[in-house]
């Protein structure tokens, strides 16, 4: 059977004095969110692989800026870049992470990043 | 039939009555033989060489946090660098000797893997602190390896769940009005904290500055203190609320 020619070092090629994820800028069209809208992480099937933590599914952040272009990680892994997203820093409040998060301590928050299909409008 | 390990070990202690000599190691874990195996067939296919792999090792031993703390501590004493490491951390690094595009060994980026850097910058009334969650992602071209416990699952799991109890572990109790903000890198930005200068350095140097902003100020699990320039040894404490799974 004739393979198709996979080139394994695209990446390197691509990356190489420019840095990663900065090779990837401009290549995911407009950002969906921007600072300060809501957004809610959506809980998707991760069969073989993600960087999208199970701790914050279904929660309710603030987005804090949009930070760089990228594949997603589900994609990067089985090296298709083809795909970029936008990625985005999200900060959320303890307590909405944690339900049972001490009152005493009601500003404590995380600051987190998402591909862009992780996220809906809150 | 060779011998089997275990008959060599045992031959070796009744050689040496009741006291077996101790192994040379106490254990390799399933990720070094991991990194072994990959390492010696990518030596093998022609990736790169034994003796390529020693001096990217050796560069990646040689780094350390130092060019982070003189960063702190330019950003301390000029408002406009402070302006650009807030917004530019790669550029800005530039001005401590760290190319986190260019760096040694691949040119974009590793042994970080990722590049794109974040400084972030305390006030009195928020304090951040770096974990990865996922594994233990770091900014190591600016602060070298990441310590042992940095890299342990009980920090990792329990710095997000539990930060003011792990904060206390490490010494750091801060008052409740103060907002801990905990940053998990666990995708392509690394981060780094500038923590806030501290009261009785008025004065100082950027030098002197530099030697109190240690990597645990860095990583965010201390505050600069004038007189401290090493980090404190971590106390090991069992959990206090240890981990059920299923939540």
């Amino acid at each position: 059977m004739n393979k198709p020619h996979h080139d394994r070092t695209h990446h390197a090629k691509k990356a190489t004095g420019i840095g990663d994820p900065q090779c990837f800028k401009g290549e995911a069209g407009p950002a969906k969110f921007k600072a300060g809208d809501r957004v809610r992480v959506r809980d998707l099937p991760d069969i073989f692989y993600t960087r999208c933590q199970v701790y914050t599914r279904g929660a309710v952040g603030t987005v804090t800026m949009a930070v760089y272009e990228s594949p997603p990680a589900e994609d990067e892994a089985w090296d298709n870049t083809e795909h970029p997203e936008w990625f985005y820093s999200v900060a959320f409040r303890q307590k909405d992470l944690w339900p049972d998060y001490p009152d005493t301590y009601p500003n404590d928050t995380l600051e987190t990043e998402f591909s862009e299909r992780w996220l809906e409008k809150a | 039939m060779a011998k089997t390990h275990s008959d060599t070990k045992k031959e070796a202690a009744h050689k040496h009555g009741d006291h077996p000599a101790a192994p040379m190691v106490e254990e390799v874990s399933d990720f070094e033989i991991l990194e072994m195996a990959v390492r010696e067939l990518a030596i093998e296919k022609g990736l790169f060489t034994a003796e390529d792999h020693r001096r990217w090792t050796e560069y990646v031993h040689s780094l350390g946090p130092l060019p982070a703390a003189r960063l702190a501590a330019k950003a301390w004493l000029d408002p406009e660098f402070k302006k650009l490491a807030l917004t530019d951390g790669v550029k800005a690094s530039l001005a401590v000797g760290v190319d986190w595009i260019n760096s040694p060994p691949t040119g974009f980026g590793t042994p970080s893997d990722y590049c794109n850097f974040r400084v972030l910058a305390d006030t009195p009334k928020l304090k951040h602190v770096v974990v990865c969650t996922l594994c233990s992602c770091y900014p190591r071209p600016i602060l070298g390896q990441s310590p042992e416990w940095y890299r342990t699952p009980n920090y990792r799991r329990r710095l997000v769940r539990w930060p003011r109890q792990v904060l206390s572990e490490f010494g750091l109790q801060l008052p409740p009005d103060v907002e801990i903000r905990i940053a998990d890198s666990n995708q392509k930005t690394r981060y780094m904290v500038l923590p806030v200068r501290p009261a009785g350095t008025e004065g100082w140097t950027e030098d002197e500055l530099a030697e109190i902003v240690t990597r645990d100020c860095l990583i965010g699990v201390a505050l600069p203190k004038p007189g401290v320039t090493s980090n404190t040894k971590r106390p090991i404490h069992p959990a206090v609320h240890p981990l059920h799974h299923g939540h």
